[in-house]
């Protein structure tokens, strides 16, 4: 056991120098650097090559890429040249609502996937399972983005249901109750279409789970023991069923981080995603780079805590 | 002459030529109503859209006129125009045209360089299979809709060939997987040890005898994953991360609705392309659908 | 020097485990192997599942990388790297066990029978035809069948196909790995029987693999047994079948069924008094890990594998 894990942990350091190697290549791509941002147009071009100098913007890759490494496991993200404050502190409130957009959805997928799931899959071929079929066939085939615009459009336009803009009403004080209500307000319309259309993947994977070890041999024995319908469901079926879907999670990170980037977009609600828009658009290059960078970690630990988690509820995977 | 019994009956009728991969593919999608449906709509849309779009002045489309903005539609303008005074229709049958051009070129581009990567990883096996697929468990790892707009946004020269190009290299990895996992069963069985003892070299039995037997997989996932294209490329314009204003597509003129006034009120512009994605997402899945079927000899319905 | 020469031959699988996949040990599929083929002559190799003769066919023609010893082929070294791709291995051909997956289902038998022959003769479409058809022929097949796919065969057929690929570059040696053993048997006869007819004709050497005695009696000149990777025993027919020596080809011999009745008596006691000797003096033929000792001398053409006397 102890093995499989110290064999992942091996391999996800490698990933975690890849991707930082990838993020610096990208920074080092983009037009401008720390100076350009700051700097008045008028200063004599000596002194300005000076303080490249001095800064050490004129250094070898390498020798930068150590500096910006340095930099980074220190907490320092650089400079936001838009802002003008530090990345890490323009990051912090937007980190804080992406991170409550994420696990409002996660709830609202499990909420939706587990039901219909076994639903779906303890009564397969009846109409039930055909109607939640159908919903998956077509939430498989739905662009989020569209989804999300005509979810904007009814329940935030139309009926006037939802906001349909920003994380919290303005002139709220934090830490009332109202703060606290106006906040899930912002977050339901948004964490609900992006929960809609991801969980077709966890309820298809439950069904098609489900009904295969429905015809599994010790399903069979359990019920020739005379084991009650609900006593099969409930102790053979789903504990075999539910345990990797609960692992699944870590993996559903990526998915969730490339949703957020369109909800966020289309919701006006301020988070990462939106972050990173409004910074690629506006050239905060700094911006941009942290942000593929944190999510591009969060993506890797994500990962490796599915596998662990998948690792200890399957000994199969264990031996690959 | 004896047939054999595993797959007996069907031969006996066709003794010269026995049914291709196309016919069992064929056979399987005109059984199956949808997607037979689906793929008259799709011969019918493509055939249209790249047919008319040649008849269609371009620059008349996408040039501004600010006499005609935000019209509703009307004789002139059928689905009225956009912000620009741009017909909406005339930009709705280039977008589509665009959009199925760069879906198709970025699923052929994803698809060799994902054959290729698949065959090699799983022929060579062992340390050089290992190697390749952390490089792949790191790509597939990446945030990948936000890698792709960080490139776009510092390509120095961006067109529609740079764009797929960055798309294809974040995309290869899941049908380089698959190919791989049937590659690795293959390898092993006698016909690619025989070609071996044959005198055959390393590259020709991967590309001669192994990948005829993958065919059927790599049509299949390529069909797939060209509905996954055409809505990757739609969210990318939409964010405003794909084609260039001037270029449109369907995800074009659906950010045009992120301005709330145009998804409130005018409707005309954002609705049709947004049901034309869906339909076209529908339409290609559907026909993908019924080519897996065919694949897998258990769940053929005819 | 002979016409085939295998030297301790050994073929180890290593072990992977562990943290970083180091090789843990080894599972030693064919643990120091040596026979020698005569040319036009048919060798089988016999032992039950998991006794590494199929390791040692596929190790003498390339297919399973040699850990240790030496395999010489009309006094050139098919042992080393280079040897791989020399033209050598033309010499040296195939017949696998499956009919069914050694001929790729997706080509027409044009093509299946025509590939080695595009990859050492370069001929021209209609003499390449010509030859496929002669071929075909010659296996008793109908040259019409050129543009079926394998699937429209049945197993004896597939089988034919098969073997004209292998004779297709008129090989010297041919490796029949269980050839018939994947046939219903009313097809094994025929099949066995052309396979004699075709080494009369083209002058083949088969090294013929099997665990089925009966067809080896039908079929070698000489034999080896093998168990657990070891030789346990080697000789020509009449030594293995009239007088074996080792408890292990005892048992295998005595489980050859008999059809005629009157020897069914002679039989029995036979079969018992293996039983009796394999129970009493198992410790006398096995070593500690219930491998098989070295092979001693019994005579000229007899080996068998005996503890050293002393």
């Amino acid at each position: 056991m102890w093995k499989f894990i110290v064999r992942r942990l091996v391999i996800t350091f490698p990933q975690i120098i890849l991707l930082s190697l990838l993020v610096f290549l990208m920074a080092e791509m983009m037009p401008g650097d720390a100076l350009s941002g700051l700097l008045d147009p008028n200063i004599d071009p000596a002194a300005i090559e000076e303080q490249r100098i001095k800064l050490g913007l004129n250094d070898p890759w390498h020798i930068k890429y150590a500096d910006w490494v340095a930099g980074l496991v220190q907490g320092d993200l650089g400079q936001s040249f838009k802002f003008k404050m530090p990345v890490t502190e323009l990051i912090e409130q937007r980190l804080v609502n992406s991170f409550w957009l994420g696990v409002a959805t996660l709830i609202f997928t499990y909420l939706i996937a587990i039901p219909l799931g076994i639903t779906s899959g303890r009564y397969n071929d009846t109409w039930a399972d055909q109607m939640i079929t159908g919903y998956t066939y077509i939430g498989f085939a739905t662009p989020l983005f569209i989804f999300a615009l005509v979810v904007l459009w009814i329940f935030g336009f139309q009926l006037q249901w939802f906001p349909t803009s920003g994380s919290v009403e303005p002139g709220m004080v934090p830490g009332t109750f109202e703060y606290v209500l106006s906040k899930i307000q912002h977050l339901l319309l948004p964490s609900l279409s992006l929960a809609l259309i991801t969980t077709v993947n966890t309820v298809q994977y439950l069904r098609s789970e489900i009904i295969d070890t429905k015809q599994k041999d010790f399903i069979i024995t359990a019920r020739a023991k005379g084991a009650s319908e609900s006593r099969v469901y409930n102790r053979h079926i789903l504990r075999n069923s539910l345990l990797p879907i609960a692992a699944f999670f870590g993996f559903e990170i990526t998915g969730l981080i490339g949703g957020t980037v369109f909800v966020e977009q289309i919701f006006g609600y301020p988070g990462m995603g939106q972050l990173f828009l409004e910074s690629v658009v506006g050239r905060d290059y700094s911006v941009v780079t942290s942000v593929v960078l944190l999510f591009g970690i969060a993506s890797i630990l994500g990962a490796l805590i599915s596998d662990i988690i998948l690792s200890l509820v399957d000994p199969r995977i264990r031996i690959k | 002459m004896e047939t054999n019994n595993v797959n007996g009956q069907d031969q006996v009728q066709d003794t010269t030529k026995s049914p291709s991969g196309a016919s069992i593919f064929w056979r399987e999608i005109t059984r199956d109503k949808m997607a037979l449906i689906s793929l008259i709509f799709l011969v019918l849309i493509t055939a249209f859209v790249y047919g008319i779009s040649l008849f269609l002045n371009k620059e008349e489309i996408v040039r501004v006129d600010l006499f005609s903005i935000h019209q509703a539609p009307s004789e002139e303008f059928w689905l009225g125009t956009d912000y620009g005074g741009r017909d909406v229709f005339g930009q709705l049958i280039i977008g589509t045209r665009n959009s199925l051009s760069i879906g198709i070129l970025v699923t052929l581009m994803t698809g060799i360089i994902g054959i290729v990567y698949g065959l090699v990883s799983g022929y060579f096996g062992g340390q050089v299979d290992n190697m390749m697929m952390r490089i792949l468990d790191f790509f597939l790892i990446l945030p990948f809709l936000m890698v792709v707009i960080a490139f776009v946004a510092i390509v120095p020269t961006y067109s529609v060939w740079t764009f797929s190009l960055i798309m294809t290299a974040f995309l290869w990895m899941g049908i380089a997987r698959l190919i791989r996992s049937k590659v690795l069963q293959e390898k092993e069985l006698d016909y690619a040890q025989a070609s071996k003892t044959l005198g055959s070299s390393n590259f020709k039995i991967m590309f001669l005898q192994v990948l005829p037997n993958v065919t059927s997989l790599i049509v299949v996932t390529m069909t797939l994953n060209l509905a996954a294209n055409i809505g990757l490329e739609s969210g990318l314009s939409f964010l405003g991360f794909g084609f260039p204003e001037s270029t449109p597509s369907l995800g074009t003129l659906l950010s045009y609705a992120t301005n709330p006034q145009t998804l409130e009120y005018r409707w005309w512009i954002w609705v049709p392309a947004a049901v034309l994605i869906l339909l076209l997402m529908l339409a290609v899945r559907n026909v993908g659908e019924a080519l897996k079927r065919a694949a897998d000899a258990r769940q053929r319905r005819g | 020097m002979g016409f085939l020469d295998v030297e301790d031959l050994k073929v180890y699988f290593p072990i992977k485990g562990g943290l970083f996949n180091r090789t843990l040990g080894n599972v030693k599929a064919v643990d120091g192997v040596s026979f020698s083929i005569e040319e036009g002559k048919t060798y089988g190799l016999v032992g039950e599942s998991g006794s590494g003769k199929t390791t040692t066919g596929r190790a003498i023609i390339g297919l399973n990388d040699i850990t240790a010893g030496k395999v010489s082929f009309e006094g050139k070294d098919l042992t080393s790297k280079k040897s791989k791709t020399s033209a050598v291995r033309k010499d040296i051909q195939m017949i696998f066990q499956d009919p069914y997956s050694s001929l790729n289902p997706r080509k027409r038998v044009l093509d299946i029978v025509a590939e080695p022959l595009r990859n050492y003769e370069k001929l021209s479409k209609q003499a390449e035809k010509q030859r496929v058809g002669e071929l075909l022929e010659m296996v008793g097949l109908s040259p019409e069948s050129i543009l079926k796919y394998p699937h429209e065969f049945s197993g004896g057929q597939r089988q034919r196909i098969g073997v004209a690929r292998t004779i297709a570059l008129k090989p010297k040696l041919i490796i029949a790995d269980e050839p018939v053993s994947a046939l219903d048997v009313s097809v094994q006869a025929q099949v066995l029987n052309f396979m004699q007819d075709i080494q009369k004709e083209l002058n083949l050497t088969y090294l013929f693999i099997s665990h089925d005695l009966g067809v080896v009696k039908h079929m070698c000149d000489d034999i080896g047994i093998m168990y657990k990777g070891r030789y346990v025993e080697q000789g020509t027919k009449q030594d293995i079948f009239e007088n074996p020596q080792h408890i292990y080809t005892k048992r295998l011999v005595a489980a050859i069924p008999d059809i005629d009745p009157k020897n069914r008596e002679a039989q029995k006691q036979f079969r018992e008094e293996v039983q009796r000797e394999y129970e009493h003096s198992y410790n006398d033929y096995f070593d500690n890990d219930g491998l098989a000792y070295g092979l001693q001398s019994v005579s000229d053409t007899h080996l068998v594998a005996l503890p050293e006397k002393g």
